[in-house]
């Protein structure tokens, strides 16, 4: 579904990402590991149209997207969800679900979208008038989530959804996430959370220094000595 | 002595109206796309200029809705296309909020001067939009401040049902809020940016036309105009909409009492006297944040 071919990302003068080839076949939820700072939200950030100077090449059905911009490839079927969660703070959840239905091809299915994301996330339903600054990190985390899901994309690159949750809150966003998975969705995740991501990917990248070093399944991956060594400490 | 009070009173609302149509519109751009238009005051005199060939050049059938059919369309064609070529190639470059100020500024200066190459440095006057006056016993108010007062807060909610209730006006708000986040959720930010500028234009536009009955217009009575925004718009807190009203409104008020007790040299002096005693106590305005 999609694949990039050795692409190379920089943030003014920082090379950040080097020849990184990774692909993403329909329906996989493909994970990407690696320490803090190493380029992981860089790569999804590439993908997505948010990095401004990119090279190599990225494929998406079989078309060339590289360095098309994140606003034109919404429409194509590639979001964003950001850790940071990049909501209009200061609209109620209403209107920034409305937001996420922006681009034209969502804009059709803007009421299907609503009533299904609605559906996924009851809590969001029950504070559909309340301002978006005012969600707990939890809601906010899952507001992002439905925000990215109006958009109807069929492909969605989720940056750490589980920062800075409890564990309870943790496991329900994988849930979410296995569902959204579930209802047809293409899924590149970045995590750093071992134990969920081991039943929930399908493969997995190491991303470190700007470089692939790892690629397989999430069980070669816990077999993997080097990765038990960075996140399990064995 | 009463009666004079409620006069200067009036005329202190029906100004504070208009400013308070024209500090929305600078606010607006601000508060979207982070840049200082220098030659808000121009397009200022060019609503009134465009009203002036309309009624007093074409003789144009219809009177004042015609020139505002007419006038307020091709404002924000004009303010669409100047931010497209003078602000939006800007946009790309570091210290653009710098380049910006300078080259609006400029931008100012020749259409000053193009004014008064073109209409000569004679003011013109406008009739008024409707003659007569209301008499309630001793108190007199001309229809005219009514009908001005009216059309600049109706310009000014139909803004807010513009940005409240449609999906630009949604957009508008999500480009101000979090531009990044814009951007993710697909909206063209840099159309956002120039149909923004447009609006502002009408705005400050419809200003001019609007204060061009009560006063006049002149190539260079857009400075005048420029200061204050930007007044109301520090007082109220930049980017504030809410708080820019507040701020029109107070200062339209204290320019007429202080014409009226002090006569109208003191007016700016005391503009800024409130703007600077207000900023030495909250820096950021009346409701404006950090950041």
């Amino acid at each position: 579904m999609l694949r990039t071919t050795d692409l190379n990302a920089y943030y003014g003068q920082f090379h950040v990402l080097h020849d990184v080839s990774v692909h993403i076949k329909e329906k996989e939820v493909v994970v990407v590991l690696g320490p803090n700072g190493h380029g992981k939200s860089t790569l999804l950030k590439s993908i997505c149209g948010l990095v401004d100077r990119v090279e190599g090449s990225i494929l998406y059905k079989g078309q060339n997207i590289t360095g098309r911009p994140a606003e034109k490839l919404v429409n194509e079927g590639v979001i964003y969800i950001a850790e940071n969660r990049e909501l209009f703070p200061e609209m109620s959840v209403l209107e920034n679900l409305k937001l996420g239905a922006y681009s034209k091809n969502a804009r059709s299915h803007e009421k299907k979208n609503m009533a299904k994301v609605l559906d996924l996330f009851p809590r969001l339903e029950e504070r559909k008038k309340q301002m978006a600054s005012t969600l707990s990190g939890g809601e906010a985390r899952m507001l992002a989530i439905a925000r990215g899901l109006m958009s109807h994309a069929d492909f969605l690159c989720i940056d750490e959804p589980s920062l800075g949750l409890q564990p309870n809150l943790r496991v329900e966003v994988f849930n979410i996430i296995k569902e959204i998975n579930k209802q047809g969705k293409s899924i590149l995740l970045v995590e750093q959370n071992i134990p969920q991501i081991a039943e929930l990917a399908d493969r997995i990248y190491m991303l470190e220094e700007g470089q692939i070093t790892f690629e397989g399944t999430a069980r070669e991956a816990l077999e993997n000595d080097h990765l038990k060594e960075i996140f399990l400490g064995m | 002595m009463l009666i004079e009070y409620v006069d200067v009173f009036i005329s202190g609302m029906t100004n504070g109206s208009v400013y308070a149509l024209m500090a929305v519109g600078l606010t607006l751009v601000y508060g979207v796309s982070k840049a200082f238009n220098f030659a808000y005051g121009s397009f200022f005199s060019l609503g009134g200029y465009l009203a002036w060939i309309l009624l007093a050049l074409v003789g144009i059938w219809g009177g004042y809705i015609s020139v505002f059919l007419v006038a307020l369309p091709l404002l924000m064609v004009f303010g669409y296309v100047t931010e497209k070529l003078i602000v939006a190639p800007l946009r790309k470059r570091s210290d653009w909020e710098i380049k910006v100020m300078m080259l609006t500024l400029g931008l100012a200066l020749f259409m000053d001067n193009l004014f008064q190459v073109v209409f000569g440095s004679r003011m013109k006057s406008l009739p008024p939009i409707v003659d007569g006056v209301l008499e309630v016993g001793d108190l007199v108010v001309s229809y005219q401040d009514v009908v001005i007062f009216i059309l600049s807060i109706s310009g000014i909610l139909a803004f807010r049902w513009f940005l409240n209730n449609t999906r630009i006006g949604m957009a508008v708000r999500a480009v101000a809020q979090n531009p990044e986040g814009a951007r993710i959720v697909g909206i063209p930010k840099d159309r956002i940016f120039a149909a923004t500028f447009g609006i502002s234009t009408v705005m400050v536009g419809l200003g001019g036309v609007l204060l061009a009955q009560k006063y006049f217009v002149s190539p260079s009575g857009g400075w005048d105009i420029l200061v204050k925004s930007w007044v109301i718009t520090a007082f109220g807190g930049m980017g504030s909409i809410r708080g820019g009203l507040y701020a029109a409104f107070i200062l339209g008020m204290l320019e007429a009492f202080v014409g009226y007790w002090f006569g109208m040299t003191w007016v700016l002096f005391a503009l800024f006297g409130v703007l600077l005693a207000t900023l030495a106590v909250r820096p950021q305005g009346l409701l404006g944040k950090w950041g």
